[in-house]
């Protein structure tokens, strides 16, 4: 009886939380012009959509173009800081640490009025730059937690042997302590992908008209015509994402 | 020169306000197989890191081959170290992981090849080159990191409990496997253990370690059968401690006088004076029992009763409550049998007891 | 002999501290100098507001004040900031844009003219009152705006008028909403987190499969679903209508309950995650060994799991309550013009109106809020390894 119920809550919560993934995704193949179901045929119209329109196609060079340069600084810069706060010798290295973590707790909102006020005042409000060090502010916590987890499992007594079969520091680095933190920094750098391509906060602050990026275009297409563009979109966006999951999960796996 | 290859003078190692290595002298010489054995933070693997370099000396030194290198980073120390995990390199295959030391020396790529497949076939792994170590079980991953610390034939090779991860009889054979190379390859070795049998079975001389400093360092023989203190008595083996004073001396045989009033014969440690304390240190093994009054001539005896016998398959493990204190004795099950309460006489020869300090 | 390990940290963290100084320590602090900052009056008469601030406001302030004033209205060569000047001191004291359009001119013309000739009124100690009480180049007004309060013509504190601002309203309102938030992913995160924890193999890979999937993907992707679900002709109204439950459509969106279910989809995670990952290490058998004293599984429960549970249930509300008062995309998109919550406020004040004093005020509010949140979020939780 207790565990019917048990069962049966479970399921509904499982629903509810998938169902909207759910919903969303057949709906990027209507032929029809509105987002409700059902769906009258299939088409690939609003794939057509995204590419012939130019303000779609835009968006979504602008995000890859944001979001990769995003994924590059936020990976190095993080990368660096999670090898240093390794280091048993850092003074207040937990200071330092939620340091590094604010951005995730800071409301978007109120970093995007900073932002956006002392990007004016510097002179790069509204360009790419802008925008890029916006999305790795925000993108950089994932890799420093994602970096820093990869890095707690190497065993320190794999470098020192490293050290003591002749190796000097740089080499111990790069041929041992490295290769081995690569999947946190390769995940670290999947999540600050993610994070750039969905981010619309702080790029309603500090991008101009010519980096609208792709969340920027569904938000806005969102406010004011619900167009089923917006579902072929969130199909690019969640394959996307599952495809790179799904590399880093295989290239974890060869590892193990 | 060979006599002191490696010299420890006067280290000291402090961790803040804690000491765990103080004014320590020890020397190794060249080829010698020498065991660091102690309960866990008597500071005896802090010394082999020491020695490794992975931990700076607070003071003394440390001289290797008549140079000091204190100050010499781990990696131009030249010293193959074999850690309790392995330490393998996981994301490497076990060739690329022998061949690291070789490649670091920048060693031909031929030689370097020659050079692995000769280590890996020593350690009997030459057919699983080119598996991760993570594919394999606890005794080969160590056998690849004993290769890996000899091919590049390192003056000195450092192992931390190589052995502790594994099960009781690869342990043993792997015991016997070291002390082999070490015969047949003239290694200097340095083996942190805290695991006595190990270190009787290895070892050319044991350092026996308790809060930082070395209580003794001698055979294995010697360490067993002669006890410096009663730390080591103790620590190594099992024995009976019997309190008395010392009230005759005559040559090496010293008379012990119990405060019951019997006495006994005994070898000891030199220095003595009549009148010191002393503490008999009496292997268990080392002791006969008799059926009363039927002990033979011209050996120490002591009357008491048997309150249990534990059998223990290969021996028979016996207490017996005496005037003394309680006795326990281990004796050959071919020689006899004993039922509780069974009035018994202990026996046993001078050459068989040591006194000590209490 | 390793280099300084110290030294070496310090080379690889100093990039990204550098980068945050820059790019998100100065924008925070641009807020929070931005929020209490009005230099519209001292910028423009830097050498009134020197001196002014000495004047015991009794008569005429002394020739040396008034020699600084004509100075300033010299040097003020911008016409646009002399008129936002103007503009300011007339709110403060009304007649100042025909005295200062008055007094610029002839000043202009001769430097060392005497103000009261130029117009009476400089006579009277209330127009430079006026200049005192702006002159300062900060002001609290803006932050006591934010919660709908003011200073009277005395400078005492009382609250504005009613119906003249509602960012109080809005910041009670994203309170109410957040706690709301917060109490459905509770009641909806605890038992869930619960079940997870006590079943294995794939039961326990779908359960929380279930709540890693959304988190991977998109927030905007998420609240799009949840438009597409709950609008007009989405396929719940479809339903009911089609099941002749309802005559016609619900409204399930732009309102409170739209916002609501779809922030709880979006927060759930941060709930249940926290909450299971406490009752993992809870050992499996306590709740047979509490059966097996005696204890009613009702009563094992609430003297068990419960207690055991708690520090998951209060790092999963602190998170999920700290996320949500900040939350902008979902209320923006899902909530109707009631709905609207503080975030949206102050994006609204910032890009539409371009009141930017009034934004960072509002928002350094939030800030705080969260900061401390956050802070007795992070003392609740940080566990001995990451302390270390």
């Amino acid at each position: 009886m207790m565990k019917y119920a048990k069962a049966i809550y479970a399921t509904l919560i499982v629903v509810f939380l998938l169902s909207p993934l759910l919903v969303i995704l057949p709906l990027a193949f209507t032929s029809s012009a509105f987002l409700t179901y059902p769906i009258p045929a299939f088409s690939t119209r609003w794939f057509e959509e995204l590419v012939i329109n130019s303000v779609w196609s835009r968006a979504i060079v602008n995000s890859l173009i944001i979001a990769l340069a995003t994924t590059a600084l936020a990976t190095v810069l993080g990368t660096l800081a999670a090898l240093g706060l390794r280091s048993q010798d850092l003074g207040m290295k937990s200071q330092i640490r939620t340091l590094f973590l604010l951005p995730m707790v800071v409301p978007a909102v109120v970093l995007g009025v900073g932002m956006q006020a002392l990007f004016v005042r510097l002179g790069f409000n509204s360009t790419y730059w802008s925008v890029i060090i916006a999305h790795t502010v925000v993108a950089m916590p994932f890799v420093v937690i994602s970096v820093s987890g990869a890095l707690t499992g190497i065993d320190r007594r794999v470098e020192r042997a490293a050290e003591s079969l002749g190796a000097p520091p740089w080499k111990v680095f790069s041929l041992v302590t490295l290769p081995l933190a690569m999947p946190g920094v390769l995940s670290g750098g999947a999540l600050a992908f993610a994070t750039s391509l969905d981010e619309v906060v702080l790029t309603l602050f500090v991008a101009g008209p010519n980096q609208r990026t792709l969340a920027r275009q569904m938000f806005s297409t969102l406010r004011e015509n619900i167009s089923p563009a917006i579902a072929s979109a969130a199909f690019i966006i969640i394959v996307g994402t599952v495809v790179i999951a799904a590399v880093l999960m295989l290239s974890r796996r060869k590892k193990a | 020169m060979s006599e002191n290859f490696i010299r420890f003078q006067k280290v000291t190692k402090d961790y803040g306000t804690v000491r765990v290595v103080e004014d320590l002298d020890l020397d190794i010489a060249r080829g010698e197989f020498v065991s660091l054995l102690g309960p866990s933070g008597s500071g005896k693997t802090t010394l082999l890191m020491m020695l490794a370099g992975f931990e700076t000396v607070s003071a003394g030194a440390i001289v290797l081959d008549g140079q000091k290198i204190n100050d010499l980073p781990t990696y131009k120390r030249d010293m193959g170290v074999v850690f309790q995990n392995y330490a393998l390199f996981p994301h490497m295959s076990i060739a690329k992981n022998v061949a690291f030391p070789l490649d670091m020396r920048g060693t031909a790529r031929a030689e370097t090849a020659e050079r692995v497949q000769k280590a890996l076939d020593m350690v009997q792994l030459g057919h699983l080159a080119d598996r991760l170590p993570g594919q394999l079980s606890g005794g080969q991953q160590q056998r690849v990191a004993l290769a890996r610390a000899l091919v590049f034939e390192p003056r000195v090779v450092l192992m931390d409990e190589p052995l502790g991860a594994l099960d009781k009889q690869l342990r043993e054979q792997m015991q016997l496997d070291i002390r082999d190379l070490h015969h047949r390859l003239g290694l200097t070795i340095i083996f942190v253990t805290h695991d006595q049998d190990e270190a009787l079975t290895m070892s050319d001389r044991i350092a026996v370690f308790n809060h930082g400093q070395i209580q003794q360092c001698a055979s294995p023989r010697e360490v067993y059968d002669h006890p410096a203190n009663r730390f080591v008595a103790e620590f190594i083996g099992e024995t009976n401690l019997l309190e008395g004073t010392v009230s005759a001396i005559s040559g090496e045989t010293l008379t012990l006088t119990l405060p019951g009033g019997a006495s006994f014969q005994s070898h000891g440690l030199p220095g003595f004076s009549t009148g010191d304390k002393g503490l008999l240190s009496l292997r268990p093994e080392r002791i006969d029992i008799y059926p009363q009054g039927e002990a033979p001539a011209g050996v120490n005896t002591l009357a008491g009763e048997v309150t249990d016998t534990v059998y223990q398959g290969d021996h028979l493990r016996v207490v017996i409550e005496t005037a003394a204190g309680r006795i326990i004795a281990r004796i050959n099950r071919k020689v006899s049998e004993w039922e509780n309460g069974a009035k018994v006489s202990l026996g046993f020869r001078a050459q068989d007891g040591w006194v000590i300090a209490p | 002999m390793k280099g300084s390990p110290r030294l070496r940290a310090l080379i690889l963290i100093a990039p990204l501290l550098f980068f945050l100084g820059l790019f998100f320590v100065w924008p925070l602090i641009t807020v929070i100098t931005q929020s209490v900052s009005d230099p519209a009056v001292s910028r423009v008469l830097p050498r009134t507001a020197d001196l002014i601030g000495d004047w015991d406001g009794e008569g005429a302030p002394s020739a040396e004040i008034q020699a600084a004033f004509r100075a300033d209205i010299v040097g003020a060569t911008d016409d646009q900031a002399v008129g936002d000047v103007t503009r300011r001191l007339n709110s403060s004291k009304s007649g100042f844009r025909s005295l200062m359009g008055k007094t610029v001119t002839a000043v202009r013309e001769n430097p060392d003219v005497d103000l009261a000739e130029v117009d009476k009124r400089w006579a009277d100690p209330a127009f430079w009152k006026a200049i005192q009480d702006n002159a300062s180049p900060y002001t609290d007004s803006f932050l006591l705006a934010a919660v709908d309060m003011e200073r009277d013509s005395a400078g005492s504190v009382v609250a504005m008028k009613e119906g003249t601002s509602a960012n109080f309203t809005i910041l009670m309102r994203t309170l109410w909403t957040s706690a709301l938030v917060m109490l459905c992913c509770l009641v909806i995160g605890l038992p869930y987190a619960m079940i997870a924890a006590s079943v294995t193999g794939w039961k326990r890979a779908v359960l929380l499969g279930a709540v890693l999937l959304p988190l991977w993907t998109s927030l905007l992707v998420r609240t799009a679903a949840w438009m597409i679900i709950l609008q007009d002709n989405g396929i719940i109204n479809q339903v009911l209508t089609g099941l002749g439950i309802t005559s016609g459509p619900l409204a399930l969106i732009y309102n409170r309950f739209g916002v609501v279910l779809a922030m709880t989809h979006v927060l759930l995670p941060f709930m249940v995650l926290p909450i299971y990952s406490v009752l993992i290490t809870v050992p499996g058998n306590l709740m047979s060994a509490a059966a097996s004293l005696g204890a009613h599984p009702i009563r094992a429960f609430l003297r068990v799991l419960l207690p055991l549970s708690l520090r998951g249930v209060i790092s999963g509300a602190l998170l999920v309550f700290m996320t949500s008062i900040g939350y902008y995309i979902t209320p923006a998109l899902l909530g109707g013009a009631g709905d609207q919550m503080i975030s949206s406020v102050i994006a609204e004040y910032a890009t539409r109106s371009a009141n930017w004093s009034m934004a960072a005020a509002i928002g350094l509010i939030l800030l705080v809020l969260t900061l401390a949140l956050y802070a007795v979020y992070n003392r609740l939780s940080r566990d001995p390894i990451q302390a270390r």
